[in-house]
């Protein structure tokens, strides 16, 4: 049998390291460069300019009024994105507010990964048509399907154990002694996983967003981070 | 490309890597919502037209030298390194792009596409590429500046001739100096372009409204601006500065020149006196009831073409129609029109530069907005535009008069 010992422990750490201190870096690099000295906005001011820096950066209007299609899926790919970090939280332990909306881990009951497949299936088939497969470059490329596997392998398991009539031999309770394990940095594989037929459908999981997290800061991804002082510099 | 040069380029770079353009570079997600934003690609829908190609061409020398990922992984950005043929691509790059920052309005983030233009432009400079004629004009201006009292004199000398003309349009009367030069304490110091058509009208709306003005000795054109030299562009806007502050004027007014008015009044920090665009002058002389307008002078419909620099860039939009709507009841609204309205496809130094093959057609888009209009005039407030739209209306054969706002006013004045 094949140890996945290094996918699901070093290669984590070594992940969770690079992402931080690589998003770290990339902040304090840019607070040690100058500053703009002149404004770099757009007119008509609107007031109150906040309001709209913010309007600007989550509800992407631009892209609303010029391509509807492409926004309907860029919010749900968000949205979607964003429900499965909190998903992904609350396999560590129950966050109360995260329950607003009572619910069992995770929110959605399988169809948030749905959406979010869906949503990068679209985004990667855009990119094959022109002008936008002229305009893209391999990263593009890589990062939609690197998260498309990712959400399919993590889907797998939420949707087996949603919605298959054996359910999933790892549970929740599993995946949170496994987390809880990491973080107090006692590192140990539960039995039920180790000895899962279906741990390999988790290495994957885990394998590829490892790499996501290591290329994060290195990437276009960074976007996350400078979409909200971009869209303040328009605004004035 | 030897490695000095290579150096070089990569130390001009360097120096253009503040903090939002570092964002800028990081950033963008070629989610391709600029494509469309741009005339040029509008008018020729090809790739290389877009502000993200245009953008990449920098991005990926970026990304190889200035980024882990490029040295890392260099495939996976499609980074390049300096060669002769990237310099040709800079240059298309650059000299396609008017400035206009159409797309910035277009793209989530914001992404302004002249900033990253301006790393092009300054590559160029320093790759000895930069159209000669920009340099060459910046040059003259940075040596007016420089310039001893005759020339002074022959400036006030071929000013003193314009008087006549000025007088047509608007009576002066009092002993007072029909174009005024070196007035101390002046109100408004005007900063006109170099051509009589940009000062007789002014001059004439000024002394209607009884103004305590004075004539600026320098142009306002900033050719140090087109061609993406921030020191030019600075040296030039000085001899300006300096001449306000001597005078200890209260207000400088520029004439109708897009560039002119952005670098002055967004790009030249605190300034101890306050910088408008002569549109807004105007505004205010009609709100203050300092000039009366007469309608019946102008017939026919009047559309307004709103400079990139000017409104989008600049501001200046709801005063250029309030002044409209003292002018005619027949103005109609071009669309789209304010931050969307399409660039005339001659900012950026392309006007300068001629390249008028290139400007015809890239504002195939441009002509057609301005067509479906159905109008006689076409108005706007700026030099650069004004060149452009009347170069479009010949070649597109529109059959209209492209005017100034102030030639307009000047000649619709109640006496």
């Amino acid at each position: 049998m094949i140890d996945y010992y290094f996918i699901m422990v070093p290669m984590v750490y070594l992940a969770f390291a690079v992402f931080f201190i690589g998003i770290l870096f990339q902040i304090l690099k840019l607070l040690t460069t100058p500053r703009q000295l002149t404004t770099l906005q757009i007119f008509p001011a609107k007031k109150p300019s906040w309001l709209y820096i913010l309007a600007d950066t989550f509800l992407l209007p631009t892209v609303r009024k010029h391509k509807p299609v492409l926004w309907v899926f860029l919010m749900l790919y968000h949205i979607a994105f964003l429900l499965l970090i909190f998903g992904h939280i609350e396999l560590i332990s129950d966050i109360r507010i995260f329950q607003i909306i009572p619910h069992e881990v995770f929110l959605g009951k399988g169809f948030v990964g749905v959406t979010l497949t869906v949503c990068l299936t679209y985004l990667l088939f855009r990119r094959f048509k022109s002008p936008y497969r002229e305009i893209s470059v391999p990263e593009d490329f890589f990062l939609l399907i690197l998260l498309l596997f990712t959400v399919l392998s993590g889907g797998h398991m939420n949707w087996a154990a949603n919605w298959s009539e054996y359910g999933f031999d790892i549970s929740i309770e599993d995946y949170r002694e496994y987390l809880s394990s990491m973080i107090s940095l006692k590192p140990a594989i539960p039995e039920m996983i180790a000895d899962s037929p279906h741990q390999i459908i988790m290495v994957l999981h885990i394998f590829f967003a490892n790499l996501f997290l290591i290329f994060f800061p290195f990437s276009k991804i960074m976007h996350s981070f400078f979409a909200l002082p971009l869209n303040k510099l328009r605004r004035g | 490309m030897d490695q000095n040069k290579k150096k070089n380029l990569l130390e001009t770079f360097d120096a253009k890597l503040n903090r939002v353009m570092r964002m800028y570079l990081d950033t963008c997600s070629r989610c391709g919502m600029c494509v469309e934003a741009c005339h040029v690609y509008a008018s020729m829908p090809e790739i290389k037209n877009t502000a993200v190609f245009r953008a990449e061409v920098i991005r990926k020398l970026f990304k190889r030298y200035f980024k882990t990922q490029g040295k890392i992984w260099r495939s996976l950005g499609d980074s390049t390194t300096f060669s002769d043929n990237i310099v040709d691509n800079i240059y298309d790059a650059a000299y396609s792009c008017t400035g206009c920052r159409r797309c910035t309005v277009y793209c989530p983030f914001g992404i302004d596409t002249q900033m990253i233009m301006s790393i092009a432009k300054l590559l160029l400079i320093e790759a000895d590429r930069e159209p000669k004629v920009l340099t060459m004009l910046a040059d003259m201006s940075i040596q007016k500046g420089k310039a001893d009292e005759a020339t002074r004199e022959n400036f006030a000398t071929a000013v003193s001739k314009l008087e006549t003309e000025v007088i047509e349009k608007w009576r002066k009367t009092g002993g007072e100096e029909v174009v005024p030069l070196d007035v101390q304490d002046a109100n408004v110091l005007y900063v006109a372009l170099a051509g009589k058509h940009s000062i007789i009208p002014a001059a004439a709306i000024m002394n209607a409204a009884g103004e305590k003005w004075s004539l600026s000795y320098y142009e306002a054109v900033n050719f140090g601006a087109f061609v993406g030299n921030p020191q030019k562009t600075k040296e030039i806007s000085q001899r300006i500065i300096d001449e306000a502050i001597r005078l200890k004027v209260k207000e400088v007014s520029i004439c109708e020149c897009g560039t002119a008015y952005r670098v002055m009044r967004h790009q030249m920090g605190e300034l101890p006196f306050k910088v408008v665009s002569f549109v807004e002058t105007i505004a205010r002389y009609l709100k203050h009831g300092r000039i009366k307008l007469d309608k019946s002078k102008i017939s026919g419909r009047l559309t307004y073409h709103d400079p990139c620099q000017l409104a989008r860039n600049g501001g200046v939009i709801e005063d250029a129609r309030y002044i409209i709507s003292h002018l005619t009841d027949e103005f109609v609204e071009m669309t789209p029109n304010r931050e969307y309205n399409w660039c005339c496809g001659g900012g950026g130094g392309l006007v300068a530069i001629g390249e008028k093959e290139f400007r015809m057609k890239s504002a195939k888009v441009k002509a057609e907005q301005v067509k479906a209009t159905e109008t006689k005039i076409l108005s706007t407030a700026c030099e650069n535009c004004h060149t452009q739209l009347t170069d479009l209306v010949g070649f597109y054969e529109l059959g209209m008069d492209v005017k100034f706002l102030s030639s307009l006013i000047a000649d619709a004045l109640v006496q």
